[in-house]
């Protein structure tokens, strides 16, 4: 391998891995994350167990089985949340990063270095993503144990691809809510906006054939309809990865276009906000 | 230009202009409200020229002063020679390279100071800060540790590097700033008010790092700044800023020469009445400039009205005469030889704020 390009590669890794590694510390900085992540993702099942009860009076509803194809309502549910919360700290971690960079005063220092800028967005990612598997893991746990579902060895690396490839398109999302927060100053409002797009339109709560025709249209757009869909046809009914091959050839494209027009997006806005010379405004 | 070749201008500026859009903050339904008159002329004059025309060449070795009122474009000027924002015309060199087409190259030759303490990451510790800026310089792991170490030594911090920032005093954050300027070991150094609200200790020990780097190892520095003093004491060169615009650039000595045949009067008081430059400058003799620099009266520091022109001799008791008619508290009264405060003074009618520096 050409020489210089090794000594890029290996730097380039290094800006990924000390991004990572600071937001790893600034999460740990607040013991109080500690308490968030051994008691919350315990809690969070407690509404999904009632509202069964409440509506199908348990855990197993042959009417909902006609729509979703598994009569286990709640852990169709729960893999909905565990999946939906990689949305939320896409939007939330990623989207506003740049933002919280602006108000710590770092950003200038971020654009007037040498490096390419996407490296830092890739470590912001991959450790917002880091998180969300540790959270998501005490999650499935706590499914594996109480609520029946199954998880095999010929499971792990197919569901492990959805979710990556789910990641990937939801950081295109993040980069451009990113690119959106350098002229406009707040992402928080926009990210929760979108959290709400997502948490409608996907089937998180209930299969996308509940939706109307023009709603299910909308779904068809966003990678998390298409990642829940694997997954629970992985998980919950079963199927070999042959027969998610449709859904994991969407994601993909769909993370392309979605990653192309966030690193589009965010060179264009940061131009442009360099040019107007709000980017370092707060 | 090719990395490497030396070249006899670090920093050099053609015609660079830069303007910003004069905002409207009036809210969701400021439609409803009545325009203020401010506001109605500000829409016939929308953009705030913040940099206009600018020509400077910087040796390289030199320690060239900016200094101007805030507001006066010294922190713009930073910005677009360190590549964050883009002028509107005009372009610059830094060592060499252009910083619109050259941009990664402008970038690794700089070492930026801008903005204070509150630039860097609170929650992390000295050494993790330096460790990480040292990254986005794509310096390898164990060349960034040795020169952390011997960064945060030359600071003097290296007992404290494994503590939080948080923990810091805001004289020992700001040295972290100026060591993580100098990770990279950068030919040329940009320090935008590197001693802004720091005690005199620290700011003395900025000072002399200062003229160490520029004198000792050879690099140049651009130290953009609002203190006198600090632009009097360090720099081989000032170049004055105001509204935008450079109204001259010369040693300290040649800009005070300006003002040399006058003699400088100052009153130091307490309470002076609003119109008291007019009043003076219609009593005194010979006055051309009549100036007052506000004190902060809840700190105790007085008032200082500076006479530049006539004869001292006479315009003392004519100041003091009629200040007293005005019912001034006079502390004090000095006459001087013209500083470079005068000079600023006199070549842009603005005034500087009291130096706490």
């Amino acid at each position: 391998m050409n020489l210089s390009l090794s000594k890029d590669l290996t730097a380039n890794s290094l800006i990924v891995w000390s991004e990572l590694v600071k937001n790893m510390k600034f999460l740990t900085a607040y013991p109080v994350v500690f308490i968030f992540w051994t008691i919350f993702p315990i809690f969070w099942f407690i509404p999904f167990l009632l509202q069964g009860q409440a509506f199908v009076g348990g855990l197993q509803s042959p009417e909902f089985a006609k729509l979703a194809g598994t009569p286990n309502y709640v852990a169709f549910v729960i893999l909905g949340g565990i999946l939906n919360s990689y949305v939320l700290t896409s939007l939330y971690g990623v989207g506003e990063s740049m933002r919280r960079e602006a108000y710590q005063g770092t950003l200038d220092y971020l654009l007037s270095s040498p490096c390419n800028k996407a490296f830092i967005l890739i470590g912001k990612a991959l450790s917002e993503s880091i998180s969300s598997t540790f959270y998501a893991l005490t999650q499935l746990v706590v499914c594996v144990l109480f609520f029946g579902i199954e998880i095999t060895l010929g499971v792990v690396m197919p569901v492990l691809l959805v979710i990556i490839l789910l990641i990937l398109g939801l950081y295109g999302i993040a980069l451009m809510l990113a690119a959106i927060s350098l002229q406009s100053k707040q992402a928080h409002d926009l990210a929760h906006t979108l959290e709400n797009v997502f948490y409608v339109l996907s089937p998180v709560r209930y299969p996308v054939q509940s939706l109307p025709s023009w709603a299910q249209m909308i779904s068809s757009l966003l990678p998390l309809t298409y990642a829940l869909i694997a997954v629970r046809s992985l998980m919950l009914l079963r199927y070999d990865i042959t027969a998610v091959y449709y859904e994991i050839l969407l994601l993909l494209i769909i993370d392309m276009l979605l990653i192309f027009l966030g690193f589009y997006l965010f060179n264009w806005m940061e131009r442009r906000t360099k040019k107007s010379g709000s980017i370092s405004h707060y | 230009m090719k990395h490497g070749e030396t070249v006899l201008y670090s920093i050099q500026t053609k015609d660079l202009t830069k303007s910003f859009k004069k905002k409207k903050h009036r809210g969701i339904f400021g439609f409803l409200k009545q325009k203020p008159k401010r506001e109605k002329a500000d829409e016939e004059k929308p953009f705030t020229v913040a940099l206009d025309h600018i020509n400077v060449k910087i040796r390289s070795g030199e320690l060239f002063g900016l200094l101007g009122p805030n507001g006066a474009g010294k922190t713009t000027f930073v910005k677009c020679l360190s590549t964050i924002l883009i002028p509107d015309k005009g372009t610059a060199t830094i060592n060499g390279f252009d910083i619109l087409e050259q941009t990664q190259m402008v970038r690794a030759s700089l070492g930026l100071v801008v903005g204070g303490e509150r630039t860097l990451y609170w929650k992390l510790t000295a050494k993790d800060n330096l460790m990480y800026f040292a990254s986005l310089y794509k310096m390898p792991r164990n060349a960034a540790k040795a020169r952390v170490e011997e960064l945060l030594s030359l600071m003097g911090l290296s007992d404290r590097a494994d503590e939080r920032l948080e923990d810091y005093s805001t004289g020992m954050r700001q040295k972290i700033a100026i060591a993580r300027a100098l990770l990279h070991n950068p030919p040329i150094l940009l320090l935008d008010e590197p001693t802004l609200g720091l005690d005199p200790t620290f700011s003395r020990q900025i000072r002399n790092q200062i003229k160490t780097l520029c004198h000792n190892e050879g690099k140049t520095v651009l130290l953009a700044t609002h203190y006198m003093k600090e632009a009097d004491d360090l720099c081989d060169r000032v170049a004055i800023i105001n509204d935008g615009k450079i109204v001259a650039v010369d040693p300290p000595s040649q800009l005070k020469a300006i003002v040399r045949e006058t003699e400088v009067l100052e009153v130091a008081c307490h309470n002076p009445p609003p119109d008291v430059e007019s009043y003076l400058k219609g009593i005194c003799r010979d006055a051309e400039i009549v100036t007052l620099i506000r004190g902060e009266e809840p700190k105790g520091t007085p008032f200082r009205i500076k006479i530049i022109g006539g004869t001292a001799e006479e315009n003392v008791e004519l100041a003091i005469d009629a200040l007293r008619r005005k019912n001034v508290q006079i502390i004090g009264v000095n006459v001087s030889m013209p500083t470079l405060e005068d000079a600023f003074i006199k070549l842009t009618g603005a005034k500087l704020t009291e130096e706490t520096g």
